[in-house]
């Protein structure tokens, strides 16, 4: 067998798992975007008329500006979080393992499990983050005079609560980053202390750019998991509120009206208009992501 | 061809939505196995589990396999995605509200025919008025498996306690705001306004009313003030709120809170939902349907009953019914029917209903002993009962999942943040008209 066959033969399960369960279904996405489609009566040609439809609608245009909200916020938030904990931790010191364990553990509670926790968590009265909160305070309110925030019944402060939900889950980019960060050569930290650099100019001028390309590929990596890791969330503990839409997602949008109104057409519509904002997300990092390596001279990625 | 394109679409939509779905498991099984969906509370599905139980001890052979969902939410999108795929459950159990979408769609079997011949159940076994309810274009689609009302269930230890009479029948809804007000009390036993309280006022240990801020809620009061919903029961087009009489039960429905402050604060039904805060003894009343009985029936630390909903003095009520429906493309259709049949037949009624799960729609069932039981609460069941002349329902409308969904919305944020009345009407009226123009009637 020759190296052409083996290699094909190799990505044949691959090949056949792309073409099955996300080619085909993307085409046939796209197809129905342009029908009205409730799945059990044949569907029907009707054009543009459900994107149409969507940017008339309520729902999705709230759907939509929560979802960039959500991205614009939680990427880079979780990104440097990771990245702090993994400059943090890849040292050899006492408890650094039950650290890194603990920094691991949120990423893998069931998504319903952890949802639920973050429910009793996030409880208005008697959650363990508002009565931490009120402590020191008097009145049901907090040591500055405030009330805690209503994180299940005010727009704003239910936004928050996914968001601050999405930062615990960074177990995987904190291990590649904790990978990274050990693989970076001991001598040029070596040469940096002979040299006197503060810590500061060792992070700006050796750690970062050693680490931007990884750095780069989980941006990209984590915007696109943007628009469906809020789903869950926003289903078991905000339930897509407060009314109307406080926390209603892009992936919420795309779950109601497609498993519970029937509108599956609908639905395709908007799933198309998020993967079209993923591709320009992406093409955007990707651009500004070349941009640095040519400004610091770097091979092209 | 049609089914592989349908499920491979409903792979990509449940992916991109959330990562991946779940439908109901295989096909019929054959023979005379029959898969059922319902959804429910532990101790409802305990119930169901029961019946089955029965079913197929009574059917030497039979089985039946329950198909549990989470909510309504998730029984509508396994019902959805499993027809699509090819495979859908032989029966689910769904409300007539919610049950329109799939009967516009030509989903569910008729059973007319059935029923015709059938020697377990007869159609005047069981209350006219709901299964109407279940009837599309002229064919019977579904078979009710209960008829409830919303009723107020009571703390009675409580009422004894501060001495307030209970309702009784008759009682208005002026009483009914003068009772929740003097339940209304503090730690200490204290009457209290809970209107939004600032820093050091009382706080509010037990309230005197819990109900959810929905339309099913809002219109049995609409309709007892002699006023309308909508526009035309058969052929909806708008609500209207903005009709005299419906704008004053709208009204004193969103005063509970801030004029009266007798419901919780929405922070508070988040903490504590209704049923919880009721069952804790933190609630001295509850506007519900029967549903909640087998939770409540749990309760040890006091004794509790039923009272007729209050009036504005023509007596009205709301139907809670929830039907067996075969699926059109179920491969299991005769033993299917078979299940329905004992379902809704008196040996399934009695069984359901003695686990007190619903009101038997079977009419003979209803007024047995089997219901009626005065050993178990509520030891004044007689009131679903007394309801049944008088219950209306909501259009069967396919949209009708979405009105509810943002109609209910609004109403949340009228009752607990106080929007303006003419607002209220205003956003019911616009965000609903184009949902009515694109549902299919009856």
């Amino acid at each position: 067998m020759n190296e052409r066959r083996q290699l094909l033969l190799m990505l044949a399960p691959y090949l056949i798992g792309l073409t099955g369960l996300v080619l085909v279904p993307f085409g046939v996405t796209l197809l129905m975007a342009f029908a009205d489609y409730d799945m059990i009566r044949a569907p029907r040609w009707i054009g543009l008329d459900n994107f149409t439809a969507l940017f008339g609608d309520e729902a999705f245009r709230a759907a939509l500006r929560n979802s960039l909200i959500f991205a614009a916020v939680a990427v880079p938030l979780r990104l440097l979080i990771a990245l702090g904990l993994a400059l943090l931790l890849h040292r050899r010191a006492g408890a650094v393992g039950a650290a890194r364990t603990a920094a691991v553990l949120p990423t893998v509670v069931p998504e319903i499990a952890y949802g639920l926790l973050w429910l009793w968590l996030f409880n208005p009265l008697y959650g363990p983050v508002n009565q931490l909160l009120r402590a020191g305070g008097d009145n049901g309110l907090t040591v500055f005079g405030r009330t805690p925030p209503q994180w299940l019944t005010d727009p704003g402060d239910a936004q928050a609560a996914i968001i601050v939900m999405s930062l615990f889950t960074i177990g995987e980019i904190f291990v590649i980053l904790l990978a990274t960060r050990q693989a970076l050569p001991g001598e040029v930290y070596e040469l940096a202390a002979i040299e006197d650099a503060t810590g500061w100019d060792v992070f700006r001028r050796v750690t970062l750019p050693l680490m931007a390309p990884v750095l780069g590929l989980l941006l990209l990596r984590d915007t696109i998991l943007s628009f469906t890791v809020s789903f869950v969330p926003a289903l078991v503990v905000t339930d897509g509120g407060p009314p109307p839409y406080g926390t209603t997602y892009l992936s919420l949008f795309v779950y109601r009206n497609a498993f519970e109104y029937l509108r599956y057409g609908y639905a395709a519509a908007a799933t198309v208009v998020m993967l079209v904002l993923t591709v320009l997300a992406v093409a955007l990092q990707w651009h500004l992501i070349r941009r640095y390596r040519r400004q610091y001279g770097l091979a092209p990625g | 061809m049609r089914s592989l394109v349908a499920a491979l679409a409903a792979v990509t939509l449940a992916v991109s939505a959330c990562g991946g779905g779940t439908a109901p498991g295989g096909a019929g099984e054959g023979g005379r196995s029959v898969q059922l969906l319902v959804f429910g509370a532990p101790e409802e599905l305990a119930a169901y589990r029961t019946l089955a139980a029965a079913y197929e001890k009574s059917a030497g052979g039979a089985r039946v396999r329950l198909i549990e969902a989470s909510d309504r939410e998730d029984l509508i999108a396994r019902l959805s995605t499993s027809i699509a795929g090819g495979a859908p459950p032989d029966v689910f159990l769904l409300n007539y509200r919610f049950y329109g979408q799939f009967a516009a769609k030509n989903a569910i079997e008729p059973v007319d025919a059935r029923l015709g011949a059938s020697k377990v159940v007869r159609p005047a076994d069981l209350y006219p008025t709901v299964t109407e309810a279940f009837r599309w274009r002229g064919q019977q689609l579904c078979l009710p498996s209960n008829v409830s009302s919303l009723a107020v269930y009571y703390n009675r230890t409580l009422f004894n306690k501060y001495g307030v009479a209970e309702p009784k029948a008759g009682w208005t809804w002026n009483d009914l705001i003068a009772t929740a007000s003097a339940l209304t009390r503090t730690a200490d036993g204290a009457v209290v306004k809970g209107t939004e309280s600032e820093a050091g006022a009382p706080r509010v240990a037990v309230y005197g009313l819990g109900v959810e801020p929905t339309i099913i809620r809002v219109a049995p009061f609409v309709w007892s003030n002699g006023g309308e919903i909508l526009d035309n029961q058969q052929r909806p087009t708008r609500f209207t709120f903005d009709s005299p009489k419906a704008r004053q039960a709208l009204r004193d429905f969103i005063d509970l809170r801030i004029a009266y402050g007798v419901v919780p604060t929405d922070e508070e039904v988040e903490a504590e939902d209704d049923e919880s805060r009721f069952a804790n003894g933190r609630l001295a009343m509850l506007l519900s349907s029967r549903r909640v009985t087998t939770t409540f029936r749990q309760i040890k630390g006091f004794d509790w009953d039923v009272a007729p909903l209050p009036t504005y003095g023509k007596a009205a009520g709301i139907l809670h019914s929830d039907a067996y429906c075969i699926t059109r493309a179920s491969r299991a259709k005769d033993a299917a029917w078979k299940f329905v049949e004992y379902a809704v037949g008196p040996e399934g009624q009695r069984i359901l209903g003695g686990t007190g799960r619903s009101v038997p729609s079977h009419i003979a069932v209803s007024r047995s002993r089997t219901f009626l039981d005065p050993t178990k609460p509520p030891r004044n069941a007689q009131v679903f009962l007394d309801a049944i002349p008088t219950v209306r329902r909501v259009p069967t409308i396919s949209t009708w999942p979405e009105i509810e969904d943002v109609t209910d919305g609004i109403l949340e944020n009228a009752l607990y943040r106080g929007d303006p009345l003419d607002q209220v009407i205003r956003d019911i009226d616009d965000k609903t008209r184009p949902l009515f123009a694109r549902g299919q009637n009856p």
